[in-house]
């Protein structure tokens, strides 16, 4: 039987879709390894820079002395759990102004997991973190 | 009457989809990714109660268990260099752009970070403390 051969318009070829569906797993391959849904989580400081405090506002205001491996609130030696509940019971977010700030000072051999969770507490808990450093 | 027994064939999966929804993946993926830039950082990261979850900012400032400092990935030689890097890229941004990713390894000593976050707060930047949240009895 005698067929009619197909014409072939000029321009007209089809592209190769076949390597298509490679590229895109490729493509779906880099990003699921680059990319990182996690969120982190922390918390936003608010600490004043180089701003110096008087003597007589030190003495009014709440103060958490971190020492080596121990934790003191108002000169009281405590446990985190122990200062947890302390600051928590300040209610500093029903403070305003100079009530809310709670002096952090660190002396000694001090990992940063104490000095993140007191920071975390006072932060957590409405106040706000004023460090303090020794005078240079 | 005689039922003719039909061939059996084997079932064909349809593959014609499988690029759309590779596609809508690849979309997906574009759409929410976060190049991870701290994989070479070995750190424990602090742990605490009450943590939010945080949007990552653009700045990154990473100390690891071995106290080296790192911004945006690359080694920085001491806080000076911090405090110099921040006030360059929190400059002229608004005040909620100014947020500084401070990572810490859990042990690193108050001498190694202390001055990094006072570098960062005197460079203009607000510090944002990352840590993992854990619920404590």
């Amino acid at each position: 039987m005698y067929r009619r051969p197909k014409k072939k318009l000029l321009g007209q070829e089809a592209i190769p879709t076949t390597p298509l569906a490679d590229m895109m797993f490729l493509l779906l391959i880099f990003f699921i390894m680059t990319t990182t849904l996690a969120k982190v989580t922390g918390f936003v400081t608010d600490m004043p820079s180089g701003q110096k405090g008087d003597q007589s506002q030190k003495q009014k205001t709440t103060s958490v002395a971190l020492h080596d491996e121990k934790i003191a609130f108002n000169d009281q030696n405590v446990s985190m759990d122990e200062l947890y509940k302390l600051v928590k019971g300040l209610r500093l977010d029903q403070k305003v102004g100079d009530a809310k700030v709670v002096i952090v000072s660190a002396a000694g051999m001090v990992n940063y997991q104490n000095y993140f969770e007191t920071m975390a507490i006072i932060q957590n808990s409405g106040g706000v973190v004023a460090i303090e450093t020794e005078g240079k | 009457m005689m039922k003719r027994m039909k061939k059996h064939e084997l079932p064909v999966v349809p593959t014609a989809n499988l690029v759309d929804i590779a596609i809508l993946l690849i979309i997906f993926y574009m759409a929410c990714s976060n190049f991870v830039s701290q994989s070479n950082v070995e750190l424990k990261p602090p742990k605490a109660r009450d943590l939010q979850k945080l949007q990552e900012p653009l700045v990154i400032v990473t100390i690891d268990k071995q106290g080296v400092i790192r911004m945006q990935g690359k080694e920085v030689p001491n806080a000076q260099a911090v405090e110099t890097s921040v006030t360059v890229l929190v400059k002229d941004k608004k005040d909620d752009q100014k947020n500084v990713m401070f990572k810490c390894d859990a042990g690193v000593n108050r001498e190694i970070f202390e001055p990094v976050m006072d570098a960062i707060v005197n460079g203009g930047g607000v510090v944002v403390a990352a840590g993992d949240n854990v619920k404590f009895p």
